[in-house]
C-alpha cells in the first residue's frame, strides 16, 4: 500500500514534465533534449527563492511559469524556428532539433552550476502526514495536487477550448492547420513556450521532495521521453497513465529490490513498449 | 477574382509549371483537366501558399498580390483549398473540424451563416458531429473537407480531384454538391480527372499538359471539342472505367 501511494504520487509529478515535452514534440514538433534542464531551472528557482527569500516554492510556480514561457519563447522563436523553416523533412528537422536542444542541454547546465553547484538542498513540508492508512511526506503530496490541478486545466483547455483545438490541430497535420487559416509559427512558438512552462513548474514541485543538482537534468529527460513515448506522442491521457506506471514501478523497485535499480527499471519497460507497443499504450499505428 | 498571371514553379531543376495564366471570376466553376503529372496539383498547392518549389509570376485575388504569402494569410485573403487526400483532421470531431474552418477572421464574420450553409448541403455531418472524421467513410470525409473549406468563407475555393476514391455513385453526389456551391457567389477552381462528368457542372475549362495550358474553353465547347473527348473523355469510356476502380460508400 506504501509502494502504491509513493508511486502515484511520484507518478503524477512526472506526469507533468512528460506533459510539457509532449506539447513541445507533439505539437512543435522539436524533440527537445533540453527538457530535463528546464526542469532543473524550475527546482533551482525554488531553491534559491527559499533559502534567501523564503519563499514557499508553491508561490515560486507562480513566478516561474511566466518566465519559463518567455524564455522558452525566445529559444523557439530565434533558435529553433529557422530549423524548422529549414528543414525539408520531419526526419531532418528531428535530427537539427535533437542537436540544437543537446548542446543546449550541456549551456544550461554550465550556466546552472556557475549559479550553484551543490545540490539544492532545502526543507519545505517535510512532515510526515497520513494518507490512506500510509505515512508519506506532505510535500509530495502538495506537489501531487498541484500537479493534478495543472494537468487538468491543460486537459481541458486542450480538448474543450477553440485556442485547445487549434493547438491540437497543429499537432495533427501542419500544413492542414495552415489551410484552416492557423498561424502555424504562432500556434507552435505558443505550444513550445506552454511546455517549457509546464516543465518548469513541475521541477519546482519536484525540488521540494527530490534533491537536485545542476546536471541531474538529463535523468529527467530521459524520463519524460520514456513516459512520452509510452504514452503515445500527442497523447496526454495515455502521457498520464504512462507517468503513474513509472512512478510505481520506481518506487516498488526501490522499496523491494535496490534503489540503485530504478533507473534501470524504467529501461526495461521502455524496451518492452518499445519492442511490443511502439506506438505507445494508447497510440493507433502511424498510417 | 482570382487572377493568375505567367505563373512558373521549379523544383529545383526541374520546371513544373510554366508560365501559366487563367482567372476565376466570382459564381463560375472552372475545371482544370490534365493528366498525371501535367502539373495541376502543383498549381493549386502554389495558389494556397503550400508549395515547396520556387514561384514566379503573380498570383492575385481582388487586387491583392497572394503569391508569396503563407498559406494562413492566403485564407484569410479569400482562398480555401481542400488538398488531394482532403486533409481534414482525423483525430478531431466533424464539429471541430468544421469550426477550425472558421478559424481566419474572415471565417469568424460568416460563421453562423456558412454554418446553416453546410449543415444544409450535408446534412449528414450534423448527425455525426462527435464522430471522430478519420473514422468516417470516403464520401463523408470529402463533405468533411468541402464543409470546412467553406466554413473559411472563400471568394474562391479551390479542389484537387475530390471525386478521387469515391463510387460513382458517391461521385454523382458530389458533383451535384459542388454545382450548388455556385449558388453563394463562389468562385470554384477544381482539378479533376472526372472529365465528363466535372465538364457537366463547369463553366469553363482549361487543358494543362506538361505544366503548360494547352487550352481554354467553355465547358459545354470542351465536351463536344474532339480533341478533349481523345485525351480525357476517352469516347466517354475513360471516366466510368475510372469510377470503377473507386472504393468505399
Amino acid at each position: 500500500m506504501d509502494i502504491l501511494i509513493s508511486g502515484l504520487l511520484l507518478g503524477g509529478t512526472y506526469a507533468l514534465m512528460a506533459m510539457g515535452l509532449n506539447l513541445q514534440y507533439g505539437v512543435a514538433r522539436i524533440m527537445n533534449l533540453a527538457n530535463g534542464e528546464m526542469l532543473v531551472l524550475g527546482g533551482l528557482a525554488a531553491f534559491w527563492l527559499f533559502t534567501t527569500a523564503a519563499v514557499s516554492p508553491l508561490l515560486t510556480a507562480f513566478v516561474v511559469a511566466p518566465l519559463a514561457f518567455a524564455g522558452n519563447w525566445l529559444i523557439y522563436r530565434y533558435l529553433l524556428l529557422p530549423l524548422v523553416r529549414r528543414a525539408k523533412s520531419t526526419g531532418q528537422l528531428e535530427v537539427d532539433s535533437i542537436l540544437a536542444t543537446f548542446g543546449m542541454s550541456f549551456a544550461l547546465v554550465g550556466i546552472m552550476v556557475s549559479i550553484h553547484g551543490e545540490y539544492f538542498t532545502y526543507s519545505y513540508l517535510a512532515d510526515p502526514f497520513s494518507i490512506l492508512g500510509s505515512t508519506v511526506a506532505l510535500n509530495r503530496f502538495i506537489a501531487f495536487l498541484a500537479a493534478a490541478a495543472i494537468g487538468f486545466a491543460l486537459y481541458y483547455w486542450l480538448n474543450h477550448t477553440y485556442a485547445g483545438t487549434a493547438v491540437r490541430a497543429v499537432s495533427v497535420s501542419t500544413e492542414a492547420a495552415g489551410l484552416v487559416g492557423i498561424n502555424v509559427d504562432k500556434v507552435s512558438a505558443m505550444a513550445f513556450a506552454l511546455g517549457g512552462a509546464v516543465t518548469a513548474v513541475g521541477g519546482t514541485l519536484i525540488s521540494t521532495f527530490i534533491t537536485l543538482d545542476a546536471s541531474v537534468g538529463v535523468i529527467f529527460t530521459m524520463k519524460a521521453l520514456i513516459i512520452m513515448i509510452m504514452g503515445g506522442v500527442g497523447d496526454i491521457r495515455g502521457a498520464v497513465i504512462a507517468a503513474l506506471i513509472l512512478g510505481l514501478v520506481e518506487t516498488a523497485v526501490a522499496t523491494i529490490i535496490d534503489p540503485g535499480l530504478t533507473l534501470a527499471s524504467a529501461y526495461v519497460i521502455f524496451l518492452a513498449v518499445l519492442l511490443f507497443r511502439p506506438q505507445g499504450l494508447f497510440g493507433r499505428r502511424s498510417s | 477574382m482570382l487572377t493568375i498571371s505567367n505563373l512558373t514553379v521549379s523544383y529545383g531543376l526541374h520546371r513544373a509549371l510554366g508560365d501559366v495564366s487563367l482567372n476565376v471570376s466570382a459564381g463560375e466553376i472552372v475545371v482544370m483537366l490534365g493528366a498525371n503529372g501535367a502539373g495541376k496539383s502543383t498549381l493549386l498547392r502554389s495558389v494556397a501558399g503550400i508549395c515547396e518549389g520556387q514561384t514566379g509570376g503573380r498570383i492575385d485575388l481582388s487586387g491583392k498580390d497572394i503569391l508569396t504569402r503563407k498559406s494562413d494569410e492566403i485564407v484569410e485573403a479569400g482562398i480555401a483549398f481542400v488538398p488531394e487526400g482532403r486533409g481534414i483532421f482525423g483525430d478531431l470531431t466533424v464539429w471541430e473540424n468544421l469550426m477550425l474552418g472558421a478559424y481566419s477572421e474572415r471565417g469568424r464574420r460568416g460563421k453562423t451563416k456558412n454554418l446553416d450553409w453546410v449543415l444544409e448541403l450535408f446534412p449528414k455531418l450534423k448527425e455525426r458531429k462527435s464522430q471522430l472524421a478519420r473514422t468516417m467513410s470516403g464520401g463523408e470525409q470529402q463533405m468533411v473537407a468541402i464543409g470546412r473549406a467553406m466554413m473559411a468563407n472563400p471568394e474562391i475555393l479551390m479542389l484537387d480531384e475530390p471525386s478521387l476514391g469515391l463510387s460513382p455513385l458517391l461521385c454523382k453526389e458530389l458533383f451535384e454538391n459542388l454545382s450548388h456551391i455556385r449558388e453563394t457567389g463562389m468562385g470554384v477552381l477544381l482539378v479533376e480527372q472526372n472529365a465528363k462528368q466535372s465538364l457537366a457542372i463547369a463553366d469553363r475549362g482549361y487543358l494543362i499538359e506538361n505544366g503548360e495550358i494547352t487550352g481554354e474553353n467553355t465547358a459545354a465547347a470542351m465536351l463536344t471539342d474532339p480533341a478533349v473527348q481523345a485525351a480525357y473523355l476517352g469516347g466517354g469510356a475513360g471516366s466510368e472505367n475510372r469510377s470503377q476502380g473507386g472504393e468505399d460508400g
